[in-house]
């Protein structure tokens, strides 16, 4: 992404005022999640604070918690230290728990491409590699899913957007422990431009020519 | 920026507009409805240009110059920049040497982030009632819930005032542990000459962007005492895969702010002290308790009704609140409950999931306990008898408006008839009989 760009979309978000993540108005991070689920054909994204949150709201968002074993292909080291940190066992047989993807400047164009044959429950992309710092999301088919990584990103267990009652309709959904994973508007705007710059157009516009 | 202001300019007070009737029952509001908006943070074209800047540094570096010039601003020794309050009180914890199964002493009133830290942590909050004039953790009430597990006492300056940190200090000495302060609400609220998060062994922070000092959305920062503290948390996050950093956006934004804080600080305070000197008169209503050597950050801005004082005495506390509540918004002025259950009574402390099947609660099983609203009467006392003012007392708050927030209080308390009629017409819960509310 072109200085010029970034440097435009922040003054962009800048003048509307608005670079708090529970504000009612906010329209960067429903922006970045329309534009996540278009292009993974995911019915529901979570965008949190990082790399790890996504890891954790994937796990979460299964259920799967402390004592519990998944199903992952050789995580990496660091993945593996978080896990162990979770309380999570690994284990190399069966359904993968999440699948995972990590953008960068060099591949941001192909997340459709590389995230095609996933077929787990979440799908965690990091988004850090873009360069606006620590950022992710878990994608997800499943309103379960989506619905328990909600609660544990934000301290609210019914409504995202309010954080006002504990009351819950599903007691299924009652949070444990919860975070703070919330991304931030700016970040979650500079990250959407980066992907939509990225992302090769359906036919040339010929406009450069 | 169009942002820096507001649709409307607010008319200065007409003092006829004291003697109107309630806006409820028919009259004008103090605040017409147009006008009721209020902006945060406060976003300046030095804002814009400072984060051009950024852009063209390393991530690492705008994050850590950020860090080390709100340190220094604090007077902490060491700082841990991280992506939330949440994960800086986290931190603390770690650097304090709070280990997994370790007892940490929370207020019962504070935001839930406060005790889910402590099981970030894995280890467990165990909450104590509130001092009655302060409604910060009780030294008292801190004392006799130590026990040989205790790793921590985790006070919050709740609302921007400083908790009894000489009281605490001195009882985490005598017991040989640490003092971990939640400063989230607090930022340039002093002891003394002393800064907010430079207090404790170690403290937590939120800047996120309600805060009276915001960062680009979402951020926190970690303070410690020692060297050895700083080291520990650092180890901790590579040790377990953690990625806690904070986003360069984010950290340039809270540069270019810093610097008006002091400025922020001071209208603050000017109309705390103003609406201060404006609910004394009521009679009805008084404001927050400051202590002697304190300085009150005002992130909230918390009045205690007395329906004695106005001949309502007879009639429970909780719904004359809840009348003059009503009463205030159609006015204009967003009073509110900000929390209205003590937080061991929500959800997650007592079904005590943690993370799954009980974890870390099942490491000390002689530390949970059954909590009931009962076991913290200061605290249910403070919610049956108070409201907030939230956002609406940050900078820059307009001298206009904090006069009209000041003659909305008058004129509700000047009409004990109306207070009573209204309760005696609705049918008002006490607050923590409702479902719990986080903010």
């Amino acid at each position: 992404m072109e200085l010029f760009d970034t440097a435009t979309v922040l003054a962009r978000v800048l003048t509307t005022g608005v670079v708090m993540s529970i504000e009612k108005s906010d329209r960067e991070l429903p922006g970045l999640e329309r534009l996540l689920t278009k292009q993974t054909g995911r019915a529901r994204a979570v965008l949190v604070n990082s790399r790890t949150a996504a890891l954790h709201a994937a796990l979460a968002g299964q259920g799967i918690g402390h004592g519990d074993t998944v199903a992952l292909p050789e995580p990496d080291a660091a993945t593996g230290r978080f896990l162990n940190w979770l309380g999570v066992s690994v284990e190399g047989r069966g359904p993968a728990a999440f699948d995972y993807v990590s953008l960068d400047s060099a591949n941001a164009d192909q997340l459709a491409e590389l995230t095609r044959g996933s077929s787990a429950p979440a799908l965690v992309v990091d988004l850090t590699g873009l360069g606006f710092g620590p950022a992710a999301a878990v994608l997800t088919d499943d309103d379960g899913v989506w619905a328990r990584a909600e609660r544990l990103k934000i301290f609210g267990a019914y409504d995202l957007r309010t954080m006002w009652t504990q009351e819950e309709a599903d007691g299924s959904l009652v949070p444990g422990v919860q975070f703070n994973y919330r991304l931030s508007p700016l970040v979650a705007a500079c990250v959407r431009m980066a992907l939509t710059q990225a992302a090769r157009p359906a036919t040339p516009t010929g406009a450069r020519s | 920026m169009i942002t820096d202001f507001p649709a409307a300019p607010l008319p200065l007070p007409d003092p006829a507009e004291l003697d109107a009737e309630l806006a409820a029952l028919g009259g004008g509001a103090m605040i017409p409805k147009a006008s009721r908006r209020t902006l945060f943070p406060v976003i300046t074209k030095e804002d814009v240009f400072n984060l051009m800047l950024a852009q063209r540094q390393a991530p690492e570096k705008v994050v850590a110059d950020f860090a080390e010039a709100y340190r220094s601003y604090v007077g902490a020794a060491y700082a841990l920049p991280t992506a939330s309050g949440t994960s800086s009180l986290h931190m603390a914890l770690v650097g304090a040497g709070v280990q997994p199964g370790d007892e940490v002493i929370v207020p019962a009133f504070t935001f839930i982030a406060t005790a889910q830290a402590v099981v970030a942590a894995h280890a467990i909050p165990v909450f104590v009632d509130i001092d009655p004039a302060t409604y910060c953790m009780d030294p008292k009430a801190a004392a006799a819930a130590i026990t040989d597990r205790t790793r921590a006492l985790m006070p919050v300056h709740v609302h921007g005032l400083p908790a009894d940190v000489p009281a605490l200090r001195a009882l985490a000495d005598r017991h040989g542990i640490a003092l971990v302060e939640d400063a989230s609400h607090a930022h340039s609220a002093k002891v003394g000459d002393q800064v907010a998060g430079s207090l404790g062994d170690a403290a937590g922070q939120s800047l996120m962007a309600d805060k009276n000092f915001p960062l680009g959305g979402e951020g926190g920062i970690a303070f410690f005492a020692a060297e050895e503290s700083y080291d520990r948390a650092r180890a901790y996050l590579e040790q377990h895969g953690i990625d806690y950093g904070m986003s360069w956006v984010a950290g340039a934004f809270g540069a270019s702010q810093l610097k008006r804080l002091p400025y922020y600080d001071e209208i603050r305070a000017r109309n705390a002290a103003l609406l201060g000197e404006a609910l004394r008169e009521t009679g009805l209503f008084t404001p927050p308790h400051v202590p002697a050597g304190h300085v009150h950050a005002y992130n909230m801005y918390r009045t205690t009704l007395h329906p004695e004082a106005v001949g309502l005495g007879d009639i429970p506390v909780f719904a004359v609140k809840e009348a003059v509540h009503e009463l205030l918004v159609a006015e204009g002025v967003p009073a509110r409950e900000w929390q209205n259950t003590p937080i061991p009574c929500h959800l997650p402390f007592q079904h005590r999931d943690g993370f799954g099947n009980g974890y870390p609660f099942t490491l000390n099983p002689g530390a949970v306990r059954d909590y009931r609203p009962e076991d913290f009467p200061v605290t249910l006392g403070m919610l049956d008898s108070t409201l907030v003012l939230c956002r609406e007392l940050r900078s820059p708050v307009e001298y206009e408006r904090i006069l009209r927030y000041a003659d909305a209080f008058r004129k509700v308390a000047r009409r004990p008839d109306a207070i009573r009629k209204l309760v005696e017409s609705r049918d008002y819960q006490r607050p923590y009989d409702k479902a719990a509310r986080l903010g």
